[in-house]
C-alpha cells in the first residue's frame, strides 16, 4: 500500500540520536523515530516495526534491555511544562506493550506496561510497576516501587520479590527478538 | 438523551391465568365482572405485572404440544450437567453433592482481581542436569498474570503442580496445616473411647491415636467450629434420647434426619405420635465447653490485634467489600484472602410446566453449544420488526414530535413453512395517561411461507419472485409516500410490511383541562420514568394450516381438523411495539 502512495512532501528531519552501542542496539526498519529532540537508546534494547517515537517537544531516554513494542508511542505529544524538559526516561528492562501510550517523566527499572495502558505527562513510575492493559495513569501521578495498577484503576502493592526472574525472562525475549527483528540502525543514526 | 431503539416485547400467556387472584376478596358480583373484563380488557404495557410478562421474542419457547408461547416463567429447568466454566470438567452429581458447587481440580480465581490463577514454580526449572537435587518442599505457588498477586503473598505453598484444591483445604494462611474433619473425627473418637474405657487403658487410648494431639484452647476457623458444634450436639442428642421419633437408636439421626424433620413438621402441624415421648424425655443438654467442642470465646485481644494490623498495613492492608464478599470466611486483610475456586456452571434443559414435554435440551458434553432439542419461538411466530418509513436525517433527532402523525414500518417475517394469516388489532389510544392515537393501516394480510429461496426463484424462471413487492427509492420521493389503507406496504417471499400511524401527545404536565385525559386529570402526578415512550399494546393473531399431528384432540382447543389431514391453527397473543420517545415541549 505504501509503494503505492507516495507523499511528495520531503520526509521530516531525523531527530539527532545517540546510540550507546550499535552492535547490540535493534531498531526496526519501520519504527519511526521523528521529531527535533535528542532520542538516546541504549546497547540491548529492542524497538518494533511501527514503534513511534516522538521527540518533537523533548528528548527522550530509554536504558538498556528494554523492548518497546509495536504501536506504542513514547514522548510527549504536547509542549512540556516546566520541569519537564528532560523529557521521558525510560529506566532498564522495561517492557512497553503493544499500543501504550508513555508521557511519563521518568518510568523506573523492570516497569511492564502492558497493552493499550496510557501514562500520562509528567507521571513518575517507580520501580517494578505494572500498570495492567488498558489502565490510565493520571498527569503527575506518582506511583511508588512495586505498585501494581490493575482493573478500574485500583491500585496494589505486589511484594512477592521475583524481579531477577523477571530480568531472566526480559534478557531471554530480548535474545529472541534480536533473532526475528531484522535491524536497520544505519537509517536512525544521525549524530549531531 | 440516548437513541432509542424500536423494541417488540411478546407477552407470554402464563400471566393470564393468575391475574383473577385480586378480586378473591370483593363482593361476588364485582369479582364475576372483573374476571370477564380481564378477556375483552386492552392490554396494558405499562401495568406494574406486565414487567413479569413481556419479553423479547428471542427470549420466548414455543411448546409444540400445548401450542402456546413458554416464557422463562412458565418453564422448568432442569439441571443436565456441572461443569467447571475454566477447565471446561464435567463435574459428576455425586461429587457435587458431597464437595459443594465449585470445582475441585485446580481452578482458582485470584481473590484481588478474579483472573483465573495459574500454577507456577517459585524456583525456575534449573535447565539441563542437575535436576533430581533441587526438589525441595514447597516448590509451587499459584500466580495472577494480571495483577501479580500469588499465593506467596498470604504464605501458601504447593508441593505439587496438580491437585491443588486438596493440598490448599490442608494449608492455613501462613503455611500452618489446617487439621481436617477426618483428623477432628479421629481425635474425637479417641477421647471418647478413653473416657468410656477408664484411664487404666489411657496408653492404649495414645497409640491409636496418631493424628495431631488437639488443644482445647485452639482458635478454630468457622469450618472447623461447625463440624465440632455439629458433632457435639449430635452426641448431646443422642445421649439425651437413645431412641429417636422414630425408633431408632444412634446419633447418626441429627436434626437432617428424616424422623427429626417429621417430627419438627408435627410441632407445627399440631402432631400426635411423636411429641409426647419427646416432651416427656424432657432432654437435659449440657453446653459446649471448650474448642473441641465448638466452643470460642471472643477473645478481645484479637481486636486489639487487628487495629495494630490497621496501623501497620494501612488501607492498602485491606480488602474491598467485592473482595470480601466472594470469601467463604470472613476476610477483613488482605493476608486473609484465599484463592477462589471456580464456582461451577450447569447446562439446563427446560420443560413446560403444562404438559412436562421437553422444550429445550443442550447436548450434555460440555464442549459442544449445540442443542438436542430447541423449541424457541423464533421458529414458530413472526418476528416484528419496526423502522420508520419516512427515515430520518442524520442530523435529525429521534424523537416525536407531539401532535404531529407519524408513520413505522411493521413487518412480519414468517419463519413457517406453511402461509400464515395475520390480524393485528390495537385499541384506538394507547392506555395511560398520555394517549397515543393508532392507526394501523392494513390490520390484516397474509404472509408467504418460509421456504427455500432458490426454489421460489428457479420456479419463476428468472421473471423475479411473484407477489414481490417493493418500492423503490424513487417512487419513495415521488410523493409516493402516503401509504393506502388495506394495502400491505412492502411484501417479499416471506414478509410483509404494513403501515401504522401514530399520533403522539403532548406530555406537557402543565396542559389546560380540556386537553388532558380522564387518568391525567385524575393523577396530576409528575412524569414517571419513560412515560413519555410511546408504546402501544397490539393483539396479534396468527392462523395458518398445518399437518395434523398424530396425538391430537387431546387438549388441543386451537385446532380444527380438516378432511385431508390438514388442521387449522391459531395462535393470538399480545405484543408492544415501543415505537419512541416523544420530545419534550
Amino acid at each position: 500500500m505504501s509503494s503505492k502512495r507516495h507523499s511528495t512532501a520531503p520526509p521530516p528531519p531525523k531527530p539527532p540520536t545517540q546510540f550507546s552501542s550499535t552492535s547490540s542496539l535493534i531498531i526496526a526498519d519501520a519504527a519511526s523515530l521523528i521529531g527535533t529532540h535528542l532520542i538516546s537508546l541504549s546497547s540491548n534494547t529492542i524497538i518494533h516495526p511501527r514503534t513511534k517515537l516522538i521527540s518533537t517537544y523533548a528528548p527522550i531516554t530509554v536504558g538498556s534491555n528494554c523492548i518497546l513494542s509495536e504501536r506504542a508511542t513514547i514522548g510527549l505529544q504536547s509542549e512540556p511544562s516546566e520541569g519537564l524538559s528532560q523529557g521521558v526516561v525510560i529506566a532498564d528492562y522495561v517492557v512497553v506493550e503493544v499500543g501504550a501510550r508513555v508521557e511519563a517523566k521518568s518510568v523506573g527499572e523492570g516497569c511492564i506496561i502492558e497493552v493499550n495502558s496510557k501514562i500520562g505527562k509528567g507521571a513518575v513510575l517507580g520501580k517494578h510497576c505494572k500498570i495492567g492493559p488498558m489502565c490510565v495513569v493520571a498527569e503527575n501521578e506518582e506511583l511508588a516501587d512495586y505498585t501494581v495498577v490493575y482493573g478500574n484503576g485500583m491500585q496494589r502493592v505486589d511484594r512477592s520479590g521475583v524481579e531477577h526472574l523477571k530480568f531472566k525472562m526480559i534478557a531471554r525475549q530480548v535474545d529472541v527478538l534480536r533473532k526475528l527483528i531484522p535491524g536497520n540502525l544505519p537509517k536512525f543514526i544521525n549524530r549531531t | 438523551m440516548a437513541n432509542f431503539t424500536p423494541y417488540t416485547y411478546f407477552q407470554c400467556p402464563c400471566a393470564d391465568s393468575v391475574l383473577p387472584t385480586r378480586n378473591i376478596s370483593s363482593d361476588s358480583p364485582s369479582a364475576a365482572s372483573g374476571t370477564s373484563d380481564q378477556d375483552e380488557r386492552t392490554f396494558d404495557p405499562r401495568a406494574p405485572r406486565s414487567n413479569y410478562s413481556l419479553y423479547p421474542l428471542e427470549h420466548l419457547l414455543y411448546c409444540e404440544d400445548c401450542h402456546q408461547i413458554r416464557c422463562p416463567r412458565c418453564v422448568l429447568d432442569e439441571i443436565v450437567t456441572h461443569y467447571c466454566p475454566n477447565c471446561l470438567f464435567e463435574v459428576p452429581n455425586s461429587i457435587v453433592k458431597s464437595e459443594g458447587t465449585r470445582c475441585t481440580r485446580s481452578c482458582f480465581q485470584c481473590p484481588i482481581c478474579i483472573a483465573p490463577l495459574s500454577v507456577s514454580a517459585v524456583e525456575p526449572q534449573p535447565e539441563g542436569h542437575g535436576v533430581a537435587d533441587t526438589a525441595h518442599v514447597g516448590q509451587y505457588v499459584l500466580n495472577c498474570a494480571y495483577c501479580l498477586w500469588s499465593s506467596k503473598d498470604i504464605g501458601v505453598y504447593f508441593d505439587k503442580p496438580n491437585a491443588i484444591s486438596a493440598q490448599l483445604a490442608r494449608i492455613k494462611n501462613g503455611g500452618g496445616q489446617v487439621i481436617t474433619p477426618r483428623d477432628r473425627r479421629k481425635d474425637r473418637e479417641g477421647r471418647t473411647r478413653e473416657a468410656s474405657m477408664g484411664p487404666s487403658l489411657d496408653d492404649d487410648g495414645v497409640q491409636e491415636d496418631d493424628g495431631p494431639k488437639l488443644d482445647p484452647n485452639e482458635v478454630l476457623d468457622p469450618e472447623g467450629q461447625f463440624s465440632n458444634l455439629k458433632s457435639f450436639y449430635q452426641s448431646q442428642i443422642a445421649e439425651a434420647s437413645p431412641t429417636s421419633a422414630l425408633g431408632f437408636t444412634g446419633g447418626d439421626y441429627g436434626y437432617g434426619s428424616p424422623g427429626a424433620l417429621s417430627r419438627i413438621m408435627g410441632i407445627y402441624t399440631g402432631g400426635t405420635f411423636a411429641d409426647k415421648k419427646v416432651k416427656s424425655k424432657k432432654a437435659n443438654f449440657r453446653e459446649a465447653r471448650d474448642a473441641l467442642e465448638g466452643l470460642q470465646i471472643v477473645d478481645l485481644a484479637s481486636d486489639a490485634d487487628a487495629i495494630k494490623k490497621l496501623q501497620e498495613n494501612r488501607w492498602q492492608g485491606t480488602t474491598s467489600l467485592e473482595q470480601r464478599a466472594e470469601q467463604l470466611s470472613e476476610a477483613p486483610f488482605v493476608s486473609d484472602l484465599r484463592p477462589l475456586a471456580y464456582v461451577l456452571r450447569t447446562k439446563r434443559s427446560k420443560r413446560c410446566k403444562t404438559c412436562r414435554h421437553i422444550l429445550s435440551k443442550p447436548e450434555s458434553k460440555v464442549q459442544t453449544t449445540r442443542f438436542r432439542i430447541r423449541l424457541v419461538a423464533l421458529n414458530y411466530i413472526p418476528a416484528i420488526t419496526i423502522r420508520p418509513l419516512q427515515p430520518l436525517a442524520p442530523t435529525q433527532r429521534s424523537l416525536l414530535t407531539p401532535r404531529k402523525a407519524v408513520q413505522f414500518l411493521l413487518t412480519f417475517k414468517n419463519p413457517l413453512f406453511e402461509n400464515v394469516k395475520v390480524s393485528i388489532a390495537t385499541p384506538a389510544h394507547t392506555p395511560g395517561r398520555f394517549k397515543s392515537k393508532v392507526t394501523v393501516l392494513c390490520p390484516q394480510f397474509e404472509v408467504g411461507a418460509n421456504t427455500d429461496a432458490w426454489e421460489e426463484a428457479l420456479r419463476e424462471g428468472g421473471k423475479g419472485a411473484g407477489g414481490e413487492k417493493r418500492r423503490t427509492k424513487a417512487e419513495a420521493h415521488e410523493g409516493q409516500n402516503q401509504a393506502e389503507a388495506g394495502q400491505v406496504w412492502e411484501q417479499g417471499r416471506n414478509w410483509v410490511s404494513v403501515v401504522v400511524e401514530v399520533i403522539p401527545p403532548s406530555i406537557r404536565m402543565d396542559a389546560p383541562d380540556f386537553v388532558k385525559t380522564e387518568e391525567h386529570k385524575n393523577d396530576e402526578g409528575p412524569l414517571r420514568e419513560d412515560e413519555d415512550v410511546v408504546e402501544i399494546p397490539a393483539f396479534v393473531r396468527v392462523e395458518w394450516e398445518a399437518d395434523a399431528a398424530q396425538d391430537d384432540d387431546t387438549g388441543n382447543l386451537a385446532s380444527m381438523r380438516e378432511k385431508d389431514g390438514r388442521e387449522k391453527r391459531e395462535l393470538a397473543y399480545w405484543c408492544v411495539l415501543g415505537l419512541g420517545r416523544i420530545a419534550r415541549e
